[in-house]
């Protein structure tokens, strides 16, 4: 579990003292306690481009106690973040464009890529960007937004749109050496109102190991608005696998967000997830999800002690890794089944019992390797492709009741399976990824968290990989 | 009185009788020798005195503290034994930070409204000057078992010793004006307040100066004379507020240094001083002060109290409150004929007024349309305030209180609007009518 590079003070130290050619991974901030009012209080956050998304931005900025620099040449960029910015006290400060001054530096970039027609206004990116990315502190955050591709009916359009994503992609394996992340979020039409949660998420320290990433903000599930602190209040959540790892990080995030959680977990592991339960104030569910009745056993359950459910949370999830040529029958099913079976089944009996409460979450478990595929991983990489397809085609359906569905896929992800590989490959596969480093069972927690929130109405049928830019699969 | 639609309603009205204070005076000065017990007897005797209050009349004391005599911190029962009046008379204690004198006034005011008591003492003192020193809880928990005796060898008295280690670990701390979540000393927050609002240093100054010449004007001009009573102290008799400097100007301002910060705008000199003194307001129910033959100075008409995150801007509190209590008492700020706010700091001053006239502000902070106004100069803080004239945390309420009751007794205004920061990112208001 431990990361001697990371976590072992005199190693790091060692190795920079005698000057190894050995990359030491950089530290990533990350988020202690629950949501905070202001997650952003005294960031400088530089802010370019311009477009649709210029009033949001501005509030967002401001409510989350940034303070803002603008960069532009005119008046009507900065005009957006002068309202908020007096209401909160924090008048933007505005930069010439060009070169960036001495001595300044930024914790985020921001680039609203909206207005952008052509592939010669991608232009407008380079000039925000290249003066400032090397400017950007320890566990930065780049942010571009634009419009979806698909929306464009212009080829040309589209293919400005689409441009940005590969910009991100990049700029995110140039910036994570220093812990910091680069994603892009595309808003569709009319969604903006959807967007500020979903930036205070990623610009905050709880997005550490998401990078690379695009965000699609729809406005295909109904949403009402959402808190900024304490999102989970009244709501009952279902984690199963919250024995340990990524569901017991999953549970004790959501209970301190105000939800009562379910610790789903098998009956042999009755005792760590009792232990999880009675720590964060939540209950016990012992199920084996393979089980023939387990969905009834569930819905039942759910039904008679709270009526019904808000979030549920898929996390349950094996390995049986052999390449195809030598792998059993039984391990075939028995990772199709529980990583893919089992969720459709319960996913199906909690919907046609209308057990899923209005605007409720469900988030399903993918991974990295069911997106680029894994040697020895068929039977795992189909699964958790499944879930990609399942989400996909479940969002629309229930989109009416305000529910979204998302998956989540991790890469190397600290727990006991990564824990299991040979640690030649460990090793390696920890350095695989933009921030050169293997992700906390919390980053993805973070993340499942957010995405059960409120504020997350706009993502739906997503699939949202927490790999820390791993360089397969993104 | 009906304000019923609002849901502030009342049973009877309170008025102010009328008010006394203790010389303000700055802290490890002439007042060293007298606690906040003894500066609080200092001012409720005053007010007795003056007043020809039969003592019996008298309902209850509430009383304000910050900085708490440790031994005593009930101050306002040790006052009603002190002054040897009626057993009867009950006492309570209330905090809120730089709020709490007005505090105590609202208590009382309510317990009024509510036909709890009809005559109620109320006013709030500090003592900077005796400040209790705490001994580190580390000590504390290592000498417990020599104060419950239950050390008899000398091997316990030695673990005892063996546990005071290191020595820095639990000599007392200094005490300091610091939010205990934030650990940020308030005049770190308001240097901070002064940057985000872009408060200039000038501007600062210019507040300094303008605070001291009022207050020193209304000194010499016998303003005063209605509310500040002589105190006999160990080091002799203080006659008057001793902070009010009439001769400062901005040039003499401007040469201090900053405090807060080295780039900073805060100085000593445009920020409130650490004070020692007492103020008392009395209490009543408009029946009851006709009935004893009292004609009150004004009455009670709202108040409001707010919270905002310390960690945000912890002294704004009052462009919140301030707009509150006005839309309780059905009054725009354009209403309120005199406006007093307590000046903690020149920049926290002009933040507050800065975001009253504020459209931005109210839209986002308040839901309102437009901005709550701004409040003209020459109805502004007329005659000084905690810059000039001082501030024992508890005691600024209730002078405000007092200030403001007697100039509309005056008869030249109608409503009076007080506004206070205190610390925890505490605001509170009132709002004062003339007694037609």
């Amino acid at each position: 579990m431990s990361d001697l590079l990371l976590d072992n003070e005199q190693a790091r130290r060692w190795i920079k003292t005698l000057g190894l050619p050995i990359p030491v991974p950089e530290r990533r901030a990350r988020a202690r306690g629950p949501y905070e009012e202001r997650p952003l209080e005294n960031k400088r956050v530089l802010v370019g481009g311009s477009g649709a998304l210029q009033d949001v931005l501005a509030q967002t900025l401001t409510r989350a106690g940034a303070n803002p620099v603008i960069i532009g040449d005119t008046d009507a960029v900065l005009k957006p973040f002068l309202g908020p910015g007096e209401a909160w006290a924090r008048p933007p400060s505005h930069m010439a464009s060009g070169d960036a001054p001495e001595g300044e530096r930024v914790d985020a970039i921001v680039f609203d890529g909206t207005k952008l027609h052509s592939p010669a206004d991608l232009h407008a990116l380079y000039d925000v960007m290249h003066p400032w990315i090397r400017r950007l502190n320890r566990s930065g955050r780049v942010i571009v937004l634009g419009r979806p591709a698909g929306d464009a009916k212009k080829p040309a359009r589209a293919a400005t749109r689409a441009g940005l994503e590969g910009f991100v992609r990049s700029v995110a394996k140039e910036v994570g050496n220093v812990g910091a992340t680069a994603n892009s979020v595309f808003v569709e039409d009319g969604a903006e109102g959807r967007l500020e949660p979903v930036l205070r998420f990623l610009l905050s320290p709880r997005s550490a190991f998401v990078t690379c990433q695009p965000f699609h903000v729809t406005k295909l599930a109904k949403g009402e608005s959402a808190p900024d602190i304490q999102p989970l209040e009244g709501k009952v959540a279902l984690v199963t696998g919250a024995a340990r790892g990524i569901g017991e990080a999953t549970a004790e995030l959501m209970a301190a967000e105000g939800a009562h959680v379910v610790c789903l977990d098998r009956p042999a592991d009755d005792g760590p997830t009792s232990e999880v339960a009675r720590r964060i104030g939540g209950s016990v569910l012992l199920v084996d999800i393979t089980d023939e009745d387990a969905p009834e056993r569930i819905a039942a359950d759910l039904r008679e002690r709270f009526g019904g459910v808000d979030i549920v949370v898929h996390n349950a999830g094996v390995t049986r890794d052999k390449t195809l040529g030598r792998m059993k029958s039984d391990a075939w099913d028995m990772a199709v089944d529980i990583n893919l079976g089992a969720v459709v089944r319960i996913t199906d009996a909690l919907l046609s019992d209308d057990l899923v409460r209005k605007e409720g979450r469900i988030i399903c478990l993918s991974s990295v390797s069911g997106i680029a595929g894994n040697r020895g991983q068929t039977n795992y990489s189909a699964s958790k492709a499944g879930i990609v397809g399942f989400v996909r085609a479940l969002a629309p359906q229930v989109a009416k009741k305000g529910i979204t569905v998302n998956a989540i896929a991790p890469g190397f992800i600290e727990t006991r399976l990564t824990t299991a590989m040979p640690v030649a490959i460990r090793e390696g596969a920890r350095r695989l990824s933009a921030v050169g480093q293997g992700g906390k069972p919390e980053d993805v927690g973070q993340m499942i968290t957010f995405l059960s929130t409120p504020g997350a109405s706009g993502l739906s049928g997503e699939t949202v990989r927490v790999c820390g830019g791993a360089l397969v699969g993104a | 009185m009906s304000k019923k639609k609002n849901g502030w309603g009342k049973k009877q009205r309170a008025v102010i009788v009328s008010g006394a204070r203790t010389p303000f005076v700055k802290a490890f000065g002439k007042f060293l020798k007298l606690d906040s017990i003894d500066l609080a007897d200092a001012a409720v005797k005053a007010l007795l005195e003056r007043t020809e209050l039969p003592h019996e009349e008298v309902d209850s004391i509430v009383w304000g503290g910050v900085i708490f005599p440790s031994l005593a911190p009930n101050i306002a029962r040790e006052v009603a034994l002190d002054l040897r009046l009626p057993a009867s008379v009950e006492g309570m204690t209330c905090t809120r930070a730089c709020a709490t004198g007005l505090q105590a006034v609202t208590l009382a005011a309510a317990a009024i409204e509510r036909g709890e008591a009809d005559v109620v003492i109320a006013g709030g003192s500090d003592s900077t000057s005796n400040a209790p020193l705490n001994l580190p809880q580390k000590a504390v928990h290592a000498l417990a078992p020599l104060a419950f005796g239950k050390a008899s060898s000398p091997s316990d008295y030695l673990s005892v010793l063996a546990q005071m280690m290191p020595i820095t670990d639990v000599l007392p701390k200094m005490p300091k004006i610091a939010e205990r979540t934030t650990g940020q000393v308030m005049g770190e927050s308001a240097e901070e307040m002064a940057k985000r609002n872009g408060i200039t240093r000038d501007a600062q100054d210019h507040f300094a100066e303008r605070s001291h010449h009022r207050a020193a004007h209304a000194i010499s001009t016998g303003r005063f004379d209605e509310e500040v009573v002589p105190v006999e102290s160990p080091e002799g008799a203080v006659y008057t507020d001793n902070i009010v400097r009439g001769d400062t100007s901005v040039e003499k301002l401007s040469r201090l240094r900053p405090v807060f910060a080295s780039d900073g705008t805060v100085t000593a000199g445009n920020a409130s001083p650490l004070t020692d003194g007492a103020a008392a307001v009395l209490v009543m129910s408009e029946a009851k002060a006709k009935a004893l033959g009292y004609t009150p100075l004004a009455a009670i008409r709202s108040w409001a109290y707010v919270g905002v995150d310390p960690a945000d801007q912890l002294l704004i509190g009052p462009a919140l409150a301030m707009p509150k209590a006005l839309d309780r008492a059905g009054m725009e700020l354009k209403d309120a004929s005199v406006v007093d706010m307590h000046e903690a700091f020149a920049a926290q001053v002009l933040s507050v007024t800065k975001a009253l006239g504020s459209k931005a502000f109210a839209e986002v902070r308040l839901g309102k349309g437009s901005a709550v106004g701004e409040i003209d100069e020459d109805r502004f803080n007329l005659y000084g305030g905690s810059i000039s004239i001082g501030h024992p945390f508890a005691a600024t309420g209730a002078r405000m209180v007092t200030t403001m009751a007697n100039e509309l007794a005056q008869g030249q205004h109608e409503t009076a609007l007080l506004g206070i920061c205190a610390a925890g990112g505490l605001g509170a208001a009132a709002v004062l009518e003339a007694v037609a």
